[in-house]
């Protein structure tokens, strides 16, 4: 898989005059066609990843490679990747076909080859009868397209894509991610896709980076991610959840809100302390005496594909809950779940860590 | 909606507009009396004209002023453009407002200051008072106002766009050149014509720089004037006010052109 390898960053520091790092010893790797996402809360550092793969700044430590080779030093217009910027930079003075063409002319690409290829381009973002507006006379969900199709015409290896969806509305957004999407399967190009919306990160992603003040919290899938979050911040951060402390009896078996639970996670010492995380569409409401634990109903939203119930457990633990059934505020209710519905975190433990223990202990349930 | 647009402003416009043109029409009807003073319009003659235009020293006069402009025009916009963007890429903000201060302090001091200057200047270094004294003079204050012309449109370029091209592969040459100029030629044109009428109706400033055997319009007219009224002065006036107009038009034009943003490729 190595030679699958297009990017890689080796503990990356980037750091602004004598202001705390912006990125944080940061090491990840990026492989051919696939679709990643940068997630993560504003300011957390995402933007200057991708102007360091772009290379319109330089780490302040570590490396950055490129196929093996050291990329630090090489400028922005002698790499391999391109951007479609936030605001898509389109360039105001030159029409639909001339901005596309731009990367082509600056090549010195014969003019029909420079034909074929912009419109081949804005074929594949829906374009095509467009070449001669103006980019003022375009909508912004086809200003982005134009971005899109002004990257892909020059086939780099990779697409750095920055928040491209925010500014349209929700409507056009979902038809936008499924169309990327889909662009990316067909031409098989590494995108690198930078999102602060989670539901985004999950839809389309090959995996995920979560990222928190500079640092990568977590990678992986997107179930992975949203299944097995790490930590507190992932976990909160990908999706809503319930999470509540807990101490670990044996493996299997974890003791939260005064009674214990069996459960799929193992390699913890006896009685830690942990947290456990149940995400609100894993609990369904029963009768109070049917389910696994008790709640009264503190207050009932209507979010239209569900309710959102909140409400709190005789220990006092808030547990939010997405149901289709309906409940009645003050009334006591039953919380059933599965087993495979908690997910058990250990507290501080890194990703390195948490692979390590995943791998130990489903080693030894295979030996079993 | 009714449109409420009484005939208050309308008459109140047409009475600036008046008094802002009455003394140059006044001027220009005197430029065909037949008379010799401006008052008593005597009956319309062409004489004063054929004055004008058979006066060859005055004519040496008007293609010196011609020149000068043109010239100081062209070299303080591409000295103006570069300082522009000079300043825009000075990273600091505190640096950056601070040369920019000092460009505006140029455009407000006054014309005799910066005259008189100019001569203590061209007199110490030695430069000859005449056609180059007065051309790097009118360079000089045209200069600050190109850059004041040009860096707002350079502050509203989305500095991406600069990203972007370096993304797509161009080289610094490239972007300043396929990018950068193009996005701001309409502040260069602006920049330009401003120098251009800036340099044709100074006067200050050419008087202290002028030496004996060359002289710009305003001077000549200035020493003409001195000299006793001639309604010649009158003809060449209006000449001279036909001919901005000329200009004005077409920079009207330009200007329109340009808004349209009439796609110039980046074809070579
Ligand atoms: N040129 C700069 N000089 C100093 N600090 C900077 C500079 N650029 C970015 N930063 C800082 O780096 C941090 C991360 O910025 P970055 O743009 O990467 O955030 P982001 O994750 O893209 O956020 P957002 O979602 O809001 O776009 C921020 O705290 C920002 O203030
Ligand atoms: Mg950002």
């Amino acid at each position: 898989m190595a030679d699958q390898t297009i990017i890689r960053f080796e503990n990356v520091t980037k750091q602004y005059d004598q202001d705390p790092a912006v990125l944080n010893d940061v090491s990840f790797s990026i492989e051919r066609g696939r679709f990643y996402t940068l997630l993560g809360p504003s300011g957390c550092g995402k933007t200057t990843i991708l102007r360091l793969i772009a290379g319109f700044t330089e780490p302040t430590k570590g490396n950055i490679y490129f196929h093996e080779k050291v990329m630090n030093d090489v400028p922005a217009n002698k790499r391999q990747v391109n951007t479609v910027f936030q605001d898509y930079a389109l360039f105001p003075h030159l029409n639909v076909f001339e901005n596309v063409a731009f990367g082509l002319r600056i090549k010195g690409c014969k003019n029909d080859e420079i034909k074929r290829k912009v419109l081949e381009a804005l074929r594949f973002v829906n374009l095509v009868g467009y070449e001669n507006r103006e980019i003022k006379e375009m909508s912004g969900g086809q200003r982005q397209r134009v971005a899109i199709a002004r990257a892909i015409v020059n086939e780099p290896e990779v697409i750095l894509l920055d928040e491209p969806l925010s500014a349209l509305d929700l409507k056009l957004r979902t038809e936008m991610q499924y169309e990327l999407r889909e662009l990316q399967r067909r031409l098989g190009i590494t995108f690198v896709f930078v999102t602060h919306d989670q539901e985004e990160a999950l839809a389309m992603s090959d995996e995920i980076f979560v990222l928190n003040e500079g640092n990568i919290e977590q990678s992986g899938t997107p179930t992975d991610i949203y299944d097995e979050p790490i930590n507190r911040f992932v976990a909160d951060f990908i999706g809503e959840s319930n999470i509540v402390p807990g101490v670990m009896k044996e493996d299997y078996l974890v003791q939260c809100a005064g009674k214990n639970f069996d459960c799929v996670d193992g390699g913890f010492n006896r009685n830690e302390q942990v947290e456990i995380v149940i995400r609100p569409e894993d609990l369904e409401i029963t009768l109070p005496d049917q389910g696994k634990l008790r709640m009264k109903v503190d207050s009932q939203l209507f979010r239209g594909v569900h309710y959102e119930i909140c409400g709190y457990d005789q220990d006092g633990n808030e547990w939010l809950v997405h149901s289709t059934k309906k409940a009645n505020v003050g009334e006591e209710i039953g919380l059933y779940f599965d087993p495979e519905a908690i997910h058990v975190m250990r507290l501080g433990e890194t990703e390195e860590e948490f692979d390590k223990r995943l791998e130990a202990y489903s080693e030894a349930t295979h030996a079993d | 909606m009714k449109k409420k647009n009484g005939l208050g402003p309308k008459i109140y416009l047409a009475i600036v507009f008046v008094i802002l043109y009455a003394p140059i029409f006044y001027l220009m009807v005197y430029s065909f009396s037949s008379g010799d003073k401006m008052y008593n319009f005597e009956g319309f003659t062409l004489n004063h004209y054929k004055e004008v235009l058979q006066d060859t020293r005055l004519l040496i006069i008007v293609l010196n002023t011609l020149v000068i402009a043109l010239l100081s025009a062209a070299l303080s916009t591409i000295l103006g453009v570069c300082g522009a963007l000079a300043i825009y890429y000075v990273r600091k903000l505190r640096t950056q407002n601070s040369l920019l201060t000092l460009n505006n302090v140029l455009i407000v001091s006054s014309d005799v200051v910066i005259g008189a200057s100019f001569l203590l200047l061209f007199t110490i270094v030695g430069v000859k008072l005449g056609f180059v004294s007065v051309l790097l003079s009118h360079i000089a204050f045209s200069v600050p106002i190109v850059v004041l012309m040009v860096l707002p449109k350079l502050n509203e370029m989305s500095p991406t766009l600069i990203d972007a091209a370096r993304d797509l592969g161009a080289s610094r040459w490239d972007t300043l050149s396929k990018v950068i100029l193009p996005f701001i030629t309409p502040g260069i044109f602006a920049g330009f014509f401003m120098a251009l009428t800036y340099s044709l109706d100074d006067f200050a400033v050419t008087f202290f720089v002028t030496g004996n055997g060359f002289s710009t319009l305003s001077v000549e007219i200035y020493s003409r004037a001195r000299q006793g009224i001639s309604l010649s002065i009158n003809a060449l006036s209006t000449l001279i006010f036909f001919a901005t107009m000329m200009m004005v038009i077409g920079y009207y034009f330009i200007a329109k052109r340009n808004q349209r943003g009439a796609g110039m490729g980046v074809g070579k």
